[in-house]
């Protein structure tokens, strides 16, 4: 899963799914799969989903996050000097100090030099692009570069070193709840703050990356301080949201109550309608309407 | 399938009854009851059908569910809530989800079918409307009709609000806003109705009376005194055939309807038993216990509310305040304009009687096109709704869309007014031209056909 | 007709067997779904194929009753001894209107008169600001650009205390000349509870200063005083006045100055403030 941000993945592409985990619907895609499984394909079910036992999201299954920590050596920031001159000083200016397209960054830090540009939110080709998810411009050497030497610029948050390894998922579960939710969705799926900002989901990031927005605050998103633990319990509940267990069947339901009623009008309705239909054999047109007694073979 | 003259066991027993009760004379009548045979007229069955499911799998539901909002410590199998303190009615909940044996697939099939049981009272009512099956002598059972549609609502309400999760917590708080922002006796009705200021204690025991007893004893005595009126006073049909004012032309209740029926029956239980054991619904689980500091983003209720949801979104931000008294900007979308909406539904047949100046007996039904007005203002009633449902799902749509829930609010603001204005001519222009064709003008203009005729006389006209 | 019956019968069986062995939902979806279908198929086909559709004409009765015999003695009796009674039939009516008038008893009793409730919070001059578990909050706990839920202290978890403690650059902060003490170094906190429907406010953007409710998109800018900007909103969130201690912790001047939460028809009359 570490190589997840290496994966080009569009940020409107709904959510990522790794293979081995329980299949997962999101948004439309995921309705459509579910009318799909409605409209008759109950035996492809029977393949995708496994046993369902109850279990917690296994914190083991994904591997701790490693963070490079901040400090870059000279010569990485030496390197990550000409990058920068050339990818973002157009608009940030040669020393972070900001211009009239773009704000100033020379005190970002390297957490949230390393969650835009590893995330792909930067650099933009055209500062009136949307900033948004995607496939990353840079290397991972050049990222660590740029990094290095935009953390050497001002202050700034150094990259959380957070890890999922003996973390309490009630804990994370609680500090999701109070910090996270309002804008990411109980379940993580993401969702509209207002404006054109939107919550991304988070099925996308790993450990590193969803720590590093929490300690910087990325656009809209409000900065928070929260000790290493916590940090830990909450990245590893974020991290357990990518594969909940879905003892119900497909999840559909990531952006609640509204794809339920979807479906709820658009398979299980129409199946009912047809059901009628196929029942009753009156026509409305007077069709096939024998005038009395036993009616003419169909 | 041979034929031979020994009675059938069924025939034993039915004798057996009679000889003891003399059942077979009112069998007869019942039995010989004519049913018309047209799948719309099977809407109403699927709603009967889908609260008979309701029944069953609630009543499972009861045995487990804990009608209790004092704090307990869940301790079950999940565990990213192990040790987290939740209501006890939280707490059941997850344990019908994850320990009762077949728990989750009951409660699946009960909000599943819940989700169907109010859309297939919407369409049922939108035939009523569309083919003027409301018009006199059934006006009663179309108030009845509505009765039973706004219990549906408060089963789906206080069903929806049970669980006591993050997103139900979130729909009380406003329904309680909404009961405070009533002139004058709003913190009265909102005290009574909660017991005390949100969140109560009493609110979550209060709400599974609602649930359980009060709202299904009214749906089941008003879908009595619905069936009842249906026998007395016979079923509509359409005029195909031989159909008349003055008779009904059908299947006869058993053997034709009642294989119909039966069949209908265990086929909608299949449907929602596939659809709720595949598709998860409602996981709690993931939305955790409602604390009334927290919320999920989106935040919706259950599709059936979402007009009201939609409503609220799209009111305006006033609240005047005359003679010192204020009225909250909730007041006008969230009680104002949902009681016009039901008082105007209520009265349906009444304003029409008053507008036609037709007060004649109906037994026939009406093509839509043939009252232009009537299935014009239906079909703007339905654009409206679809208007302030997408209103109610504003933040869903924009993410759908990248545009701003903002910008959606600010056209279905707009579109709110149009959109059914228009609905409204093209529908009716629609239906005018369909009834001036030359193959609808042998179904003679409505009124001047058919007089209701005790001799059993009628003009055989209206057939081809 | 037989297939559908057998499937039914086998699927059932199965179904007993998946139940047996512990359960798992889907299969008992599935399951369930091919008992019930294969009923269902096997008796609509059933119907279909094996019995006509011998269609029967009912002739229709008039509804009305035949109108009453004009000398029965009981419609008499009804007449002169009921219907024309009107002003007993009216005492009667009044009767039962006192009886309703006493039955209001048991429903007053269902909760308490709202008296000033809605006017207060358990915020007082004095308490100290506490995050959700009842610790005191201390400044240094929250970043500039950062957001946190705060109660009085005693009361965590409180449904009309929820505050949020919100800290800015206080140089952007351009609060009512009136309110300048009440967010010391850009430390502001206002009710949590939305004005229009009674959300919680629970998103914070912190780069244009914005809060918004999930629930109907009532927009608040926290730089002003949580005045609306979007949304069917129309009074501001509360401004809660706060002081901050030597210790780093802060506490309440007093209650909020305005009632929270949604309006109520006096909103404006009694104030506490």
């Amino acid at each position: 899963m570490g190589g997840r941000d290496h994966v080009a993945r569009d940020a409107e592409s709904s959510i990522a799914r790794s293979v081995t985990a329980r299949p997962r619907g999101g948004g439309i895609r995921g309705l459509l799969a579910a009318a799909a499984l409605v409209a008759g394909a109950a035996i492809v079910a029977f393949g995708v989903f496994g046993p369902t036992g109850v279990q917690g999201a296994d914190p083991s299954a994904s591997p701790g996050a490693t963070g490079p920590g901040a400090s870059g050596t000279v010569t990485t920031a030496a390197a990550g000097r000409s990058i920068f001159l050339q990818t973002c000083a157009a608009c940030h200016g040669a020393q972070g100090e900001g211009g009239p397209s773009a704000p100033a960054i020379a005190d970002a830090g390297a957490a949230l030099t390393d969650f835009v540009l590893r995330t792909g939110r930067m650099p933009l080709a055209d500062p009136n692009q949307p900033v948004r998810r995607g496939p990353p411009v840079l290397d991972a050497a050049s990222i660590d570069a740029v990094v290095a030497y935009v953390s050497s610029l001002g202050a700034g948050k150094a990259i959380p070193n957070v890890t999922t390894d003996g973390t309490d998922l009630a804990a994370g579960r609680s500090l999701y709840t109070a910090n996270c939710a309002a804008c990411h969705g109980a379940t993580g799926a993401g969702g509209a703050v207002g404006g054109n900002f939107v919550a991304p989901p988070l099925y996308q990031s790993d450990p590193r990356t969803v720590a590093e927005a929490v300690v910087s605050g990325p656009g809209p998103m409000p900065v928070f301080d929260l000790p290493q633990d916590q940090l830990n319990d909450l990245v590893a509940y974020v991290e357990s949201l990518k594969s909940p267990p879905h003892p119900g069947g497909l999840a559909v339901a990531e952006v609640g109550p509204v794809a339920e009623g979807f479906l709820a009008l658009f398979v299980g309705l129409l199946t009912l309608l047809a059901l009628a239909r196929w029942i009753a054999r009156g026509q409305a047109d007077g069709a096939g309407d024998a005038p009395l007694g036993p009616r003419a073979d169909e | 399938m041979t034929a031979d003259d020994r009675p059938t066991e069924l025939e034993r027993v039915a004798n057996w009854f009679d000889e003891r009760t003399g059942s077979e004379r009112y069998a007869r009548t019942v039995l010989r009851k004519v049913f018309p045979d047209h799948w719309t007229f099977l809407l109403g069955e699927v709603a009967l059908f889908c609260f008979v499911i309701l029944v069953a799998t609630g009543t499972f539901l009861t045995f487990f569910y804990t009608p209790d909002a004092r704090p307990t410590t869940y301790q079950g199998p999940y565990v990213p809530l192990a040790g987290t303190e939740t209501s006890a009615a939280f707490a059941s909940v997850m344990r019908l989800s994850f320990e009762v044996r077949a728990g989750l697939l009951m409660r699946q099939i009960h909000h599943w079918t819940a989700l169907v049981f109010l859309a297939s009272i919407g369409v049922h009512m939108a035939r009523v409307f569309f083919t003027g099956a409301f018009r006199k002598p059934r006006e009663i059972n179309w108030a009845i009709g509505i009765g039973l549609l706004l219990f549906a609502l408060g089963e789906g309400i206080t069903g929806y609000s049970l669980p006591d999760d993050l997103l139900s917590g979130t729909g009380l708080r406003i329904i309680y806003s909404g009961a405070l922002s009533i002139p004058f006796i709003g913190p009265w009705v909102a005290s009574l109705l909660f017991g005390g200021e949100f969140p109560t204690p009493d609110l979550i025991s209060r709400l599974f009376v609602f649930h359980v007893m009060l709202l299904p004893g009214l749906f089941i005595g008003g879908i009595g005194t619905h069936l009842l009126l249906v026998f007395v006073q016979k079923h509509t049909q359409y005029k195909v055939g031989p159909r008349r004012e003055n008779n009904v032309v059908g299947l006869p209740f058993w053997p034709g309807q009642v294989f119909r029926s039966v069949g209908l029956f265990f086929g909608i239980a299949a449907a929602v038993a596939l659809l709720a054991g595949l598709i998860q619904i409602n996981p709690v689980w993931l939305y955790g216990p409602y604390l009334p500091w927290t919320v999920s983003s989106p935040s919706q209720p259950d599709w059936y509310v979402g007009w009201l949801e939609g409503l609220l979104r799209l009111g305006p931000a006033i609240e005047p305040t005359i003679f010192g008294i204020t009225i909250p900007t909730p007041f006008l979308p969230g009680v104002v304009v949902p009681g016009i909406l039901f008082t105007v539904l209520l009265l349906w047949p009444f304003i029409e009687a008053r507008i036609t100046g037709d007060h004649r007996m109906h037994n026939l039904l009406d093509w839509p096109w043939e009252t232009p007005i009537r299935t014009a203002t239906g079909a703007a009633g339905i654009a409206f709704l679809v208007v302030v449902m997408l209103a109610g799902a504003n933040d869903v749509l924009g993410v759908l869309l990248s545009v701003s829930a903002e910008a959606i609010t600010q056209v279905l603001q707009i579109l709110i007014f149009v959109v059914p204005v228009i609905t409204w001519l093209f529908v009716w222009r629609l239906a005018k031209g369909r009834r001036s064709r030359p193959a609808g003008t042998l179904e003679s203009p409505a009124g001047t056909r058919l007089r209701r005729n005790a001799g059993g006389g009628f003009e055989e006209a209206d057939r081809p | 007709m037989a297939i559908a019956f057998g499937v039914a019968a086998v699927a059932g069986l199965c179904l007993l067997i998946v139940y047996a062995l512990g359960g798992q939902t889907q299969i008992e979806g599935v399951l369930l779904m091919l008992s019930l279908g294969g009923i269902a198929v096997g008796i609509v086909v059933w119907g279909h194929e094996l019995l006509p559709d011998h269609e029967l004409i009912e002739e229709r009765e008039p509804l009305a009753s035949p109108s009453a015999d004009e000398d029965d003695p009981t419609a008499t009796v009804v007449r002169e001894g009921i219907t024309r009674r009107r002003a007993l039939l009216g005492m009667l009516g009044a009767a039962f209107g006192g009886l309703a008038a006493a039955l209001a008893i048991p429903v007053l009793s269902l909760g308490p008169a709202p008296g000033s409730s809605l006017f207060e919070t358990p915020w007082k001059r004095g308490l100290r600001l506490v995050g959700p578990d009842g610790a005191p909050v201390n400044a240094d706990d929250l970043p500039v650009e950062g957001v946190l839920t705060v109660f009085p202290e005693g009361f965590p978890g409180s449904a009309d205390g929820q505050t949020l403690l919100i800290r800015v650059d206080p140089g952007l902060l351009e609060l009512p000349s009136d309110r300048a003490a009440w967010a010391p170094d850009g430390y502001v906190a206002y009710s949590k509870v939305c004005t229009h429907a009674g959300c919680p406010v629970a998103l914070y953007r912190a780069n244009i200063h914005s809060l918004i409710c999930p629930c109907h998109q009532s927009t608040f800018d926290v730089l002003r005083g949580a005045v609306p900007t979007f949304g069917p909103a129309v009074r501001p969130l509360p401004q809660l006045p706060i002081q901050r201690q030597a210790d780093g912790t802060f506490v309440a001047l007093g209650d909020f100055p305005a009632p929270i939460g949604p309006s109520f028809w006096n909103v404006h009359s009694g104030s506490n403030g």
